[in-house]
């Protein structure tokens, strides 16, 4: 947290200084009415944006998962693509999702979590179609492959 | 058409796997002509796909089907330095068994995706020589 508080005025005056206070993290302005405001970089804001969100999600999805019967696609509303995985799997996410939360909070950085996400949700939608599904979560049967060769021009 | 997948008939099936027309000491060859290396993996596709394989090419272009190709073929284990990879998660990613790697999601172009697994010593029976392997376990050719 900043100690300088710039007031109004100092917009014409210190404008400079300001607007390196907010390039260097924040700036404090203290407005006329007492209301205290902050400029920051707006990568930051989308950092802190970012991890509200799915902390909040993370919150309540474990939430959900402290009970019998799994959520409903009604329930986890933007999380609704979730609703392919089954419960190990769900808390598997839950697991690689907190370590992703953590790892971006002290990185202030949001690679691991869009990584962690991206994973996970080409994960549900190869999930969507039945056969997809029972080949991918299915025992390796030898007899279920043929050879296959390079792909060749078809003309 | 030439067909991009073939089942290899001339040998008689192994005796562990009654009429299955995979054979463990066949490479593939690289059609085409191209004296390009020689395939370190032997590439298989899972039955149930290999419709959808055959329509590679023709569905991404024969760059991007033979950019897949030379990937699994030879180095399945890094990733590509121009397609998208990633693990599956889940269930869908774990290894089908002992030596198999995890699913990699391999997104050959905006529309297609193949998800395989690799195997570097695969044998066929407990006598046979290890080969390496990679299995094409599915093909979706969905947009995101």
């Amino acid at each position: 947290m900043s100690d300088v508080i710039f007031l109004p005025t100092d917009l014409a005056s210190k404008r400079l200084e300001f607007l390196d206070a907010a390039r260097n993290g924040q700036a404090r302005l203290r407005d006329k009415d007492g209301t205290s405001l902050v400029m920051l970089p707006e990568s930051r804001l989308r950092l802190l944006e970012t991890l509200a969100k799915w902390w909040q999600a993370y919150m309540r999805l474990e939430s959900f998962l402290r009970r019998t019967e799994l959520p409903r696609a009604s329930e986890l509303g933007e999380l609704a693509w979730l609703r392919s995985f089954e419960r190990d799997d769900l808390e598997e996410f839950m697991s690689e999702l907190h370590d992703a939360l953590v790892a971006a909070t002290a990185d202030e950085d949001t690679v691991a979590l869009d990584d962690c996400i991206r994973a996970w949700r080409i994960t549900a939608r190869q999930l969507e179609d039945p056969l997809r599904r029972s080949v991918l979560v299915g025992p390796h049967v030898p007899e279920d492959y043929v050879e296959a060769s390079e792909p060749h021009d078809s003309e | 058409m030439v067909p991009m997948c073939q089942r290899i008939t001339s040998k008689p099936a192994s005796p562990m796997i009654p009429n299955s027309s995979y054979e463990p000491h066949v490479r593939a060859r690289r059609p085409g002509g191209r004296p390009d290396e020689k395939p370190k993996y032997r590439v298989l596709v899972h039955r149930r796909f290999l419709m959808y394989y055959n329509e590679l090419a023709d569905r991404v272009g024969l760059k991007q089907a033979q950019q897949f190709w030379d990937h699994v073929s030879q180095d399945p284990g890094n990733p590509d330095p121009i397609a998208s990879t990633c693990f599956l998660r889940g269930r869908s990613g774990r290894p089908k068994g002992p030596g198999w790697s995890r699913t990699i999601h391999y997104e050959v172009s905006s529309s297609a995706r193949i998800d395989y697994q690799y195997h570097d010593a695969y044998t066929t029976e407990p006598d046979s020589d290890p080969h390496p392997v990679v299995a094409i376990l599915t093909i979706n050719y969905s947009s995101h």
